[in-house]
């Protein structure tokens, strides 16, 4: 089993015609992922690896029945891009692009949530569900169909820790990036409940990284959930201040290190690791002492 | 990209916000010639720092002579590690009460934070730190207008009335329409000033660009200039990110996060990391290769790691780059590459056709002890 992404989603690729979206067509076809249709406004009746192309998002989803979408859309276009899906009636957008405007993500972030569409990014690696496919730029021989669910905030950590994963035999039921940039769709909580709901998922890794509050505000949801947390927080060693603004300061004075998200995680009842190498261990703690305690 | 002073004042006077006089000076006759014409000023260096004052970088003249030897005194010193190119020199207001006024963006929720607070001057965060409740926030959420009755319940609730309070609100709402307009994610007014006669002025400010959004406001230039390191102006020609560091090894990751990781793992095995090279998702061979010879030019570097994954980036383009841009290299160091996704086998066989190390594991720690053995084995 999987969460957002599952065998009956008719995915499209916005920007399937540009350089980066023809090869992303063709690594996601490759890996089984159910692609109905490319949209590039302008470019409407080419094909890309067999895929139709339209114009716009409505038709395709009116032609194809798609109800996903995947963007390799350059970012100035991104927010209009996102738009466009959720007018259309999208209900998952992967908004992969990096260098995204935070106004743009603000008013992306708003539009998704008002219209209860799950968006993921912007600067995401996507989302994939092993042995069902993948929306986004992940490689798809890193990763195994199992049981253990992973949230990340960076794309190329979540790779490292589906590798330990998958070395200790477990495998994964889905794994996604939430994005890597400042104001980004979704909120952990959310996330997180529906790994709970999950019957493919028997446990969470999450995967975040220094600075911002998303850990720590996922905590009291941690605290309420059946299934275990394993947790890691990369940034140890990163030097303190950069990138803070002054009135940045003022709402996330003493927030965002390393030491405050570990406190918040472990207090929820998370297993929190000190480095990627501990994960599967604290996995296999978790899903014993449940097994045990049943 | 932070604005400096003068740009984020034209700003404001643009929207209608009143701030002191002032004239832009490069040259103490230009400095002269302007307090000339503006009486008593205050001559201010304009460097992308805050805490300017403490520094000494804004000090009072009486008269044209005194303005002039404090630009000549200012301009062409370093202040805060930038070089004064530009003072602004402004006539000297008396200020009868300091406020703040501040706009941000909380990333969680998506929204800009108006704030206001009665105290404003130099010491703002401390204020926030001690006093959160004397802070006044009001919550923006993306495409929303401040309409002036709710900037006039926020400042009502700092304890302001009358005429005041309607100027003050005002103000909010024109700084709000430039947060929006030029896409800041960082624009306050401190102090924003009361004079005697009860007008309101910006007599100081300080606005940030978001970088992302400089494709739509040319009339700010490119974000490399204000970049003082030579390294990270390079960094930002080739399109990555570079964070100076102090240590002795040379970090290149693919994303931040293997980047941090990979930091703290060299730590963690008794190193320092030099710096850190993020690419992100947009390499090439030549990206590759000067990214390479950036990290290995900064002083102290004894070793280089490279931890890259193939998801969008091409891994065999990318081990291109680096076996070029380490056969340029002017010595030889130590090198270890873990590169796995894509096309990973032909990109690890380009490296070990050119003798370049390659750990094939997933795990970082490896490499890690793998760079730690050469540079043993080299000292040995």
């Amino acid at each position: 089993m999987s969460i957002l992404l599952t065998e009956e989603t008719r995915a499209i690729v916005q920007g399937a015609t540009g350089r980066i979206g023809q090869v992303q067509v063709r690594w996601m076809l490759e890996y089984g992922t159910n692609i109905v249709a490319g949209v590039t406004p302008g470019q409407g009746g080419a094909v890309v690896h067999g895929v139709p192309v339209y114009d716009n998002v409505a038709e395709a989803v009116e032609k194809e029945g798609a109800d996903a979408t995947v963007l390799f859309v350059p970012a100035p276009y991104t927010k209009d891009a996102v738009l466009e899906a959720i007018a259309a009636g999208i209900r998952l957008v992967v908004a992969v692009p990096e260098h995204v405007p935070v106004h743009d993500a603000m008013a992306m972030r708003r539009a998704a949530r008002e219209a209860g569409v799950w968006l993921l990014g912007p600067n995401t690696p996507g989302i994939i569900s092993p042995g069902i496919g993948k929306l986004g730029i992940m490689p798809g021989n890193m990763f195994k169909p199992g049981r253990i669910g992973i949230i990340s905030r960076s794309g190329t950590l979540a790779y490292e820790v589906a590798g330990y994963v998958n070395e200790a035999g477990y495998g994964e039921s889905t794994l996604l990036g939430i994005g890597g940039d400042p104001v980004i769709g979704p909120d952990i909580p959310d996330i997180l409940a529906a790994f709970e709901k999950d019957p493919g998922t028997d446990a969470v890794v999450l995967v975040g990284e220094i600075g911002g509050s998303a850990e720590e505000e996922a905590a009291p949801f941690i605290a309420r959930m059946q299934k275990p947390v394993v947790a890691y927080i990369a940034g140890r060693s990163a030097p303190p201040g950069r990138r803070m603004g002054h009135a940045g300061a003022i709402i996330r004075a003493g927030q965002g290190t390393v030491q405050d998200k570990t406190r918040a995680l472990s207090a929820a009842g998370a297993a929190v690791a000190t480095a990627i190498a501990e994960v599967p261990r604290l996995l296999g703690q978790r899903l014993q002492g449940r097994t045990k305690a049943r | 990209m932070r604005l400096l002073e003068y740009q984020g004042k034209e700003i404001l006077r643009r929207h209608g916000v009143a701030t002191p006089q002032g004239r832009l000076a490069r040259t103490p006759a230009e400095a002269r010639e302007a307090a000339a014409e503006l009486g008593p000023v205050v001559v201010k260096v304009q460097i992308p720092s805050g805490g300017r004052g403490k520094a000494g970088g804004i000090r009072p003249a009486a008269d044209p002579v005194q303005a002039g030897e404090r630009a000549s005194e200012l301009l062409g010193s370093t202040i805060k590690g930038f070089p004064v190119e530009t003072v602004l020199v402004e006539e000297k207001v008396a200020l009868r009460e300091e406020l703040y006024l501040g706009l941000t963006i909380d990333n969680r929720r998506g929204a800009a934070v108006l704030m206001f607070c009665a105290s404003g001057g130099m010491d703002i965060e401390e204020v926030a730190q001690s006093h959160p409740e004397s802070v006044y926030k009001l919550e923006l959420p993306a495409g929303a207008e401040l309409k002036d009755y709710e900037a006039r319940q926020l400042i009502r609730k700092a304890g302001f009335q009358g005429k005041t309070l309607v100027r003050l609100a005002q103000v909010a709402a024109q700084l709000y329409q430039c947060f929006s307009r030029y896409d800041l994610v960082v624009a306050e007014i401190n102090p924003l000033g009361i004079l005697a006669d009860g007008q309101v002025v910006a007599a100081d400010c300080k606005m940030e660009v978001d970088d992302n959004s400089l494709f739509r406001h040319p009339e700010f230039g490119s974000e490399k200039d204000e970049l003082q390191d030579p390294l990270e102006r390079e960094a930002r020609e080739i399109g990555v990110t570079y964070i100076k560091l102090d240590g002795d090894i040379g970090i290149i990751a693919s994303g931040a996060g293997l980047g941090m990781n990979t930091m703290d793992l060299i730590l963690a095995a008794g190193h320092r990391p030099a710096n850190f090279l993020e690419t992100g998702g947009g390499i090439t061979r030549e990206l590759m290769r000067r990214a390479v010879q950036l990290v290995a030019r900064h002083e102290g570097v004894r070793g280089l790691i490279v931890n890259l994954y193939g998801g969008v980036n091409p891994l065999v383009a990318a081990a291109e780059g680096v076996v070029d841009g380490v056969s340029a290299l002017p010595v030889r160091l130590p090198v270890v590459v873990k590169a796995l996704g894509n096309q990973q086998g032909e990109a690890h066989a380009v490296l070990e056709s050119a003798g370049i190390p390659v750990v094939k594991s997933i795990r970082t720690e490896d490499a890690v002890a793998e760079l730690v053995r050469q540079l043993e084995g080299q000292s040995a």
